[in-house]
C-alpha cells in the first residue's frame, strides 16, 4: 500500500478498509450509513479517504432499503488492496457484485427456522383452545 | 414607448416554468431536450413511413408552429424586480429582435416523441436458499458518475431471494433520488390524475400541464403518453388550438391528430384565422404520413398545389367538408376583393 500513503499519514501496518460509517448522528434512532474507504486505524465516523456509497437500514414507504455503490471506485480500491468488512461484503453479495456471503445464507436459514417454530407454536395453541372449547 | 416595452420583454430571462410554489426565486428551465433519434412505431407502419424526426416533417411542423415573439416571451410569474430599460437605435433594436428570434427558435424546439417503453422483467438469479432473509427489499443502485441513466445498473433483491432488474418506475424514482433533476418530484404531482386534468383543462392551462409533464416524466413512459393524449383530445374536442400555436407542443399535437386522422378541426381553425399556408402545409403533411389514402393519390396524380390541395382533401377525406369549402370560398372572395382594391 506504499504508493497510496499520503505524506502526512504514517501508519505502521495500517491498511485501507471499505466499511460502513454512521452519518447524521444529530438525530437519535435514525441510523444512516455511508459506505466509505478509510484507513483501518481511523475512527469509525472520522476522516475517510473517499465515500463509495450509502446504506439506509430503515425501509421506506415502498418497503425498500436503499443501497448505493460506486462500483467503479470500489473496483479501484479493491485493486489497491482494500479489505471490505463483513457487513459491506454481505451487502455486495446481496447485490450480486460478490458471491453470496455464507453468513447471509446462515441467517436466512435461522430466520426460516424461527418462523416455522412460531407457526407450529401458534398451531399448537389453537389446537389447545379448540380442545378446551 | 412601444419600442421600450418590447425591449424590456426581449431582455427578460427566457425560462419557461418558474417554480412559484417555493418562496425563493427558482427559474426551472424546462428540460431543453435535443431532438432524439427515436423512431415511432405505429400499428400501420411501413419502412417507408415518414417519422417524426424527418427533416421535411420537422420543417413543415416548425412552419405551422409559427413564431409569435409576443407570446413566446410573454411575462411569466416570477420574482418581482424593477424592469430594466435600454435606449437603443433602430439598428440595435433590429439586432436585439434577431437575437430574440434565435432564442425563441431554441425555446420552440420540439420535445422528443417515442413509443411506449416495454416493461423490464429480467431476473438475474433465483436463490431459494435466501428465502425469508428479510422483510424488506434491497435496492442497489450504481452511482458511477460517467454512465447514462438508461444504462445504469439498478437491481432489487426480493425477500424471497430473487435478484431482478428494477422496473421503469423504480428506476425513475431512484435516479431522481441519487441524481436529482430540477423540477422533478419523487412522486408525480396530483395534477396528472384524471379528474384534476379535467379541471385544469377547463381553466385553459394546457400549456402549463404539458410543460410540467415534460419535466416530470420520461418521454417514453406511459404517464407522459397518457397525459399528452388526454391534452390533445381535449384540445381537439373544444377546438382550442390557438393555446398551443406558438409553443413547442404544437408539432406534437399536429402529429398526434394526423396519426388519428382527425385534423379537420385544426384545418378549419387555420382557415378561420386566414392561415392558408399553414393549412396547405398541414394537408401536404397528411399526404406524406398517409400516402395510401384516396386524397394523397388524387393529389399525386393531379400534382396539385395550394388551395387545390385543400379542395381535394375536403372532397375526399374530411368529415367537415362543408366547413372547409365555405371557408375556402370566403378566403377566395377576400383575396379577389384585395386584388381588385389594389
Amino acid at each position: 500500500n506504499v504508493h497510496i500513503l499520503p505524506i502526512y499519514e504514517n501508519y505502521h501496518g495500517g491498511y485501507v478498509v471499505i466499511r460502513l460509517a454512521l452519518a447524521g448522528h444529530k438525530q437519535a434512532n435514525r441510523p444512516f450509513y455511508r459506505i466509505v474507504a478509510a484507513y483501518n486505524k481511523r475512527a469509525r465516523d472520522g476522516k475517510y479517504l473517499e465515500q463509495l456509497g450509502s446504506y439506509d437500514p430503515l425501509p421506506n414507504i415502498y418497503n425498500e432499503k436503499l443501497v448505493s455503490f460506486n462500483f467503479d471506485r470500489i473496483k479501484y480500491w479493491i485493486g489497491c488492496g482494500a479489505h471490505p468488512t463483513k457487513p459491506v461484503a454481505k451487502l455486495l453479495g446481496l447485490a450480486g457484485f460478490f458471491p453470496l456471503h455464507p453468513m447471509t445464507i446462515t441467517e436466512a436459514e435461522r430466520r426460516r427456522a424461527q418462523t416455522e417454530l412460531i407457526a407450529t407454536e401458534d398451531v399448537l395453541q389453537e389446537g389447545q383452545k379448540e380442545a378446551e372449547v | 414607448m412601444a419600442a421600450l416595452g418590447t425591449a424590456r420583454r426581449l431582455l427578460r430571462t427566457c425560462s419557461r416554468v418558474k417554480n412559484v410554489q417555493r418562496g425563493e426565486q427558482r427559474s426551472v428551465r424546462c428540460g431543453l431536450r435535443t431532438l432524439c433519434s427515436g423512431t415511432r412505431d405505429h400499428a400501420l407502419s411501413d419502412n417507408t413511413r415518414p417519422q417524426f424526426t424527418d427533416p421535411a416533417v420537422q420543417d413543415l411542423l416548425t412552419r405551422m408552429t409559427g413564431l409569435d415573439l409576443q407570446k413566446v416571451f410573454r411575462p411569466i410569474k416570477e420574482e418581482l424586480k424593477p424592469p430594466t430599460y435600454k435606449l437603443m437605435t433602430d439598428q440595435q433594436l433590429e439586432e436585439a429582435v434577431e437575437l430574440a428570434t434565435q432564442q425563441a427558435e431554441k425555446l420552440l424546439q420540439m420535445p422528443p416523441l417515442l413509443s411506449e417503453r416495454k416493461p423490464i422483467s429480467d431476473v438475474l438469479s433465483v436463490d431459494k436458499i435466501l428465502d425469508g432473509m428479510d422483510t424488506a427489499k434491497y435496492v442497489f443502485t450504481d452511482i458511477t458518475y460517467n454512465i447514462l441513466h438508461r444504462e445504469r445498473f439498478i437491481v432489487v433483491r426480493e425477500p424471497d431471494g430473487t435478484l431482478r432488474k428494477a422496473s421503469w418506475e423504480e428506476r425513475d424514482r431512484l435516479v431522481q433520488v441519487y441524481f436529482p433533476k430540477e423540477g422533478r418530484k419523487l412522486t408525480a404531482p396530483l395534477i396528472f390524475k384524471e379528474g384534476n386534468l379535467k379541471m385544469v383543462f377547463s381553466q385553459d392551462r394546457h400549456e402549463d400541464v404539458l410543460d410540467l409533464c415534460l419535466v416530470q416524466f420520461e418521454p417514453d413512459s406511459s404517464d407522459y403518453i397518457r397525459v399528452h393524449a388526454a391534452t390533445y383530445e381535449d384540445l381537439d374536442k373544444h377546438g382550442k388550438y390557438e393555446l398551443l400555436r406558438s409553443t413547442r407542443h404544437f408539432g406534437g399535437m399536429t402529429w398526434y391528430l394526423l396519426g388519428a386522422r382527425r385534423a379537420d378541426g385544426l384545418i378549419v381553425d387555420m382557415l378561420k384565422r386566414d392561415l392558408l399556408q399553414d393549412a396547405v402545409s398541414l394537408v401536404s403533411l397528411f399526404h406524406m404520413v398517409h400516402p395510401h389514402s384516396e386524397s394523397a393519390q388524387e393529389a399525386a396524380s393531379q400534382q396539385a398545389a395550394g388551395a387545390d390541395l385543400l379542395k381535394i382533401y375536403a372532397d375526399k377525406e374530411s368529415q367537415k367538408s362543408g366547413y372547409i369549402e365555405l371557408a375556402l370560398q370566403a378566403y377566395e372572395q377576400l383575396t379577389t376583393k384585395k386584388s381588385s382594391a389594389e
